[in-house]
């Protein structure tokens, strides 16, 4: 909680006592040797807020129970030689891991990796141009432009998906990772101008204007200038675009039925569907494998570029 | 038996090393105005926090009412506080926000209503019943503070600059208001300020804190003519009191200290106390309406010759701030004197009145 | 200054150089954007209204060729059975998993954060987040094998052959939306919560008032903009999730699980209908729309001030 007592204020009174020595002595005064207290005593909780902290802390270590447990059968599930759905010691090997990859979880990764970095890529460098262009040049309807931008990261996809698989049919772009990819930063992209444009705005100018004054033309200046400047922020929406078309799941279950070209989320889902053949261990090695990237992404979010995290809340299957 | 007593406390916050207070000794009379001041970080509002039981002493006890209360939460000490931002509830209407007090003690609704009324009219203010706080001014906000804190009907008022908020103006007006309230309602108060006008005009006693150790509690008058060290003579008092460094001398007719040019004669105790010091140094001080404009005719007190630098004429009378030498002093002048920058002037000192401090520890020696 | 460097630094105008003509860097800049959002929103957007007006399908005879069939779909859909149990799912997968559990569970892990230890809040909260990390696949598969007979959840309340997605498929599917959306209101009302002037809290206190009274009565109430922001984005981000459940139950068994966005895939892409599928995407955002206007409605105050 905020307090509103002001921080700092000046210590003005004590100064003016100019008189060689004074202050100094006064100071002294003020500064006999204080009553012994202990260290023990300031680091103990005062008692009263002992009880509530205690409670607090129990409180949520139960909570915090109740969301770890999902996550402990799948560590155990993973590097368990014979895994079920039950919970059972973990024999701590790494076979499930090997298995998953050789059975198809290693060329899936890839098509992930491929439909996430294709995506990224557009997204990016579209959003870019457009971001800056909406932040630094006038642009005819831009209010509208911005407001239809924000509206559209609302939109429920399901709105959007059959009539993008119909023309995907009409221009004959199933089937190909690529397309998908397309439509994938597509989907981000409407966020990801929002994001850069704001970003952008807070850029200061002067750097744009003095390599403007060195006789750089617009590219180089948007290249060599604004994007390491806007690097924190293009970043993010990077990150938060890969994360999307990641874990994509019903736009490519829909575009690309090819099964060479299938993703790691809908491959984890076609062993779901084995239902009675489930293979927990490698299926749980799977998932990890699925989940890691994803995680470290979102580290190097919170960590180095401080938030965004916070509008991943819009990422959608 | 006094209200509030503070018997050896002490807070130290985990940060910083040394305490916020430290081995403070206080008692507050019943029905006693009592104002604690000092600058920034002397510790006072620390200890105005501790008897309210938002921060537990880390050595001591609290005792309001007699009982101890270090381990009390706030919401049972039955205390009001008026906080220096007025902490009103901003989504409630006034009345609502004066109501709540006694609706969470379970009022009936009409002694509430009866209550708000009763309050509202003796601080004016009727008409903000309806409105919410964004809408009020500083003033207006400051008295629904004030009637929230009245309607409470606390054991004692604690007061954290309420003022320091408010226009030069409105402060005026509300340090009389608040005297009267008191005066109405002799609840014991305690009011944490850092400035020593309000300290001087309102309190019965005042606590002067540095550095987290109480440097002296005393009435307004007592303080000001008997400062128990340099730091409260230097605090209390504008214009600040001018210290001069002096040097004791022994020659054969009993000591002596001199000062810029002139000398003071030392009787009784000052001699003693002075004598005892290991050092010949002594600071002296004179406030400024002790330094006057010396008599054509000479007297009898010590006199200096000094270069006018700046005239603030106040209305009344008007202050000089002159050059001596290398030492800058200030002094007041009757008005419309008809000096200039630039003048030379004859001051003499009133040396009845001289205080002398121990330039080591600043302790009073007279 | 050259006369080319001076004609180059001309050419490149500051936004502050006042009202201009189009310049042909922006067109071409701002191009490939809206090329893409015209391409792949917008178009599409004019596309599915247009769509759930007539009677396409995805294999069949009425694939290639397809008429317009007026509010056909829309009266088929009035009709349905299935369509109104898969609204009242929506809504309660919305309403009560989303906007309710998600808050009440957000907001106690914001106020236990405040009293607890440093490492506790720490650790917890990491955990929290973590489940909302995960892509939503692995989630579906984790609470899936979770709540299988013999599984985890199922040795907890002592029934270990009960396969609970068949039993009770609903339950399980809300309670894994929860355990993933948690974070995110538990991330913002902490904000929030932090943003409560301390004074105020402590001005209640000295009036007596214990601790639930304040939170209900005072601190709960100055949060007001931000929980309701809160719950908007619940709402947007759950009513349109279809690969949680999807990929947990397909949205079985039978329909018991069939949210709309998931009913929509099914008789789209299962059962052939493409246009009536479109017609429920169209409903789908209808609900949507309405939900957010009553949410603005609620911010109406804020919003006013804030400008």
């Amino acid at each position: 909680m905020r307090s509103l007592r002001p921080k700092q204020e000046e210590d003005r009174d004590l100064a003016p006592l100019a008189d060689g020595g004074l202050g100094a002595g006064v100071a002294q005064a003020a500064q006999r040797s204080p009553v012994a207290i202990s260290r023990a005593q300031i680091r103990r909780p005062d008692r009263r807020d002992r009880k509530q902290r205690a409670i607090a802390n129990s409180i949520l270590v139960l909570l915090g129970i109740g969301f770890l447990t999902p996550m402990i059968w799948l560590i155990d599930a993973a590097f368990s030689t014979h895994a079920s759905s039950a919970l059972s010691a973990p024999s701590l090997t790494f076979a499930n891991f090997g298995k998953t990859i050789s059975e198809g979880a290693g060329g899936a990764i890839g098509n992930s990796l491929y439909l996430g970095i294709v995506s990224t890529v557009i997204a990016t460098v579209v959003s870019i141009l457009a971001g800056y262009a909406l932040s630094r040049h006038r642009v005819p309807l831009k209010a509208f432009f911005l407001l239809s931008v924000l509206f559209l990261s609302a939109l429920p996809f399901q709105l959007l998906l059959i009539p993008i698989y119909e023309i995907y049919v009409h221009l004959g772009w199933l089937n190909s990772p690529f397309y998908t990819s397309v439509a994938l930063a597509a989907n981000s992209v409407p966020f990801a101008i929002w994001l850069l444009k704001n970003f952008i705005d807070q850029v200061p100018r002067e750097f744009e204007e003095a390599a403007a004054i060195e006789g750089a033309g617009s590219v180089r200046i948007l290249w060599k200038v604004v994007v390491p400047l806007a690097m924190p922020g293009i970043l993010v929406a990077s990150i938060l675009t890969f994360i999307n078309a990641w874990g994509a799941f019903l736009l490519p279950l829909v575009i690309d039925t090819n099964p060479a070209d299938t993703p790691a989320a809908i491959g984890i889902y076609s062993n779901i569907l084995a239902d009675a053949q489930i293979q927990y261990g490698p299926l749980a090695a799977y998932a990890i494998l699925f989940s890691i990237p994803v995680i470290v992404l979102y580290l190097v979010c919170t960590r180095w570029l401080h938030g965004g995290f916070a509008f991943a809340g819009g990422v959608k299957g | 038996m006094a209200k509030i007593i503070l018997e050896g406390v002490s807070k130290v916050f985990k940060d910083k090393p040394s305490p916020a207070v430290d081995d403070l000794n206080l008692e507050v009379e019943d029905g006693e105005f009592l104002v604690m001041v000092g600058p920034s970080g002397c510790g006072k509002t620390t200890t105005l926090r501790m008897i309210a039981g938002f921060e537990v002493p880390t050595a001591g006890v609290v005792r309001i009412g007699g009982k101890p209360m270090n381990n009390i939460w706030p919401k049972d000490r039955n205390l009001a506080m008026v906080f220096q931002n007025y902490a009103l509830f901003p989504h409630m209407t006034i009345a609502k926000n004066l109501a709540f007090g006694m609706k969470a003690r379970g009022e009936p609704r009409a002694t509430i209503a009866r209550e708000i009324e009763n309050v509202a009219g003796m601080l004016g203010i009727e008409s903000l019943l309806g409105r919410k706080p964004g809408e009020l001014s500083g003033g207006e906000r400051q008295r629904v503070a004030l009637g929230r804190a009245l309607l409470r009907r606390p054991e004692a008022f604690l007061l954290d600059e309420p003022l320091s908020n408010l226009d030069a103006a409105l402060r005026a007006q509300m340090r009389l208001e608040l005297k009267r309230i008191h005066a109405q309602f002799p609840v014991t108060t305690v009011y944490v300020t850092h400035d020593q006008v309000e300290a001087m005009t309102m309190a019965d006693r005042i606590a002067l804190m540095s550095h987290g150790r109480l440097q002296q509690t005393a009435s307004p008058e007592y303080i000001y003519d008997h400062p128990a060290n340099a730091f409260v003579a230097s605090f209390i008092g504008s214009p600040k009191i001018n210290f001069f460094q002096g040097a004791l001398v022994r020659d054969g007719g009993g000591p002596r200290v001199t000062f810029l040019d002139c000398s003071l004669e030392l009787t009784g105790t000052a001699g003693e106390a002075v004598e005892r010091l290991p050092h010949p140094n002594v600071t002296v001080g004179f406030r400024p309406e002790e330094i006057r404009l010396a008599p054509a005719s000479g007297g009898r007190l010590p006199t200096v010759k000094c270069v006018v630098e700046l005239v603030e004429p106040l209305g009344p009378e008007t202050i000089l701030v002159v050059r001596a030498g290398e030492e800058t002093l200030v002094c007041k002048v009757p008005a419309r004197s008809g000096l200039t920058a630039g003048d030379v002037v004859t001051l003499e000192f009133d040396t009845s009145q001289a205080k002398l401090f121990d330039p080591e520890s600043g302790s009073r020696l007279n | 200054m050259s006369a080319d460097l001076a004609h180059r630094a001309r050419r490149w105008r500051p936004a502050s150089a006042g009202p201009g003509k189009l310049r042909p860097t922006t067109t071409l800049w701002m191009f490939p954007a809206t090329i893409l959002m015209v391409g792949l929103f917008v178009a599409p957007i004019g596309y599915a209204i247009y769509l759930g007006f007539t009677n396409i399908e995805l294999l069949g005879p009425h694939a290639q060729v397809y008429n317009f069939t007026g509010l056909a779909n829309f009266d088929r859909m009035i009709h349905d059975p299935e369509f109104w149990s898969s609204v009242k799912l929506t809504l309660i997968f919305v309403v009560v998993s989303g906007i309710i559990a998600q808050t009440i569970v957000g907001m106690a892990l914001a106020l236990l954060g405040q009293r607890a230890n440093i490492t506790f809040r720490a650790t917890v909260g990491s955990v929290v987040v973590l489940a909302w990390v995960l892509p939503e696949v692995a989630v579906a598969f984790l609470w899936y094998a979770f709540s299988q007979a013999g599984g985890p959840l199922s040795e907890i309340i002592r029934r270990p052959h009960d396969d609970l997605l068949s039993t009770v498929p609903f339950l399980i599917v809300c309670v894994a939306n929860l355990w993933r959306g948690t974070a995110f209101s538990m991330l913002i009302l902490s904000a929030g919560l932090r943003s409560v002037p301390s004074e105020v809290d402590e001005a209640a206190q000295m009036e007596g008032a214990g601790y639930w009274r304040r939170l209900f009565k005072v601190t709960l109430p100055i949060m007001r903009p931000t929980i309701v922001t809160n719950m908007l984005l619940i709402t947007i981000g759950t009513i349109s999730d279809f690969t949680l459940v999807y990929a947990m139950t397909g949205g079985g068994p039978g329909t018991a699980t069939a949210i709309l966005p998931v009913y929509m895939y099914i008789e789209a892409f299962t059962y052939n209908a493409l246009a009536y599928g479109t017609a429920i995407a169209l409903a789908l955002m209808a609900i949507g729309a309405l939900i957010s206007v009553l949410y603005i409605h609620q911010l109406r105050p804020e919003l006013r001030k804030a400008q």
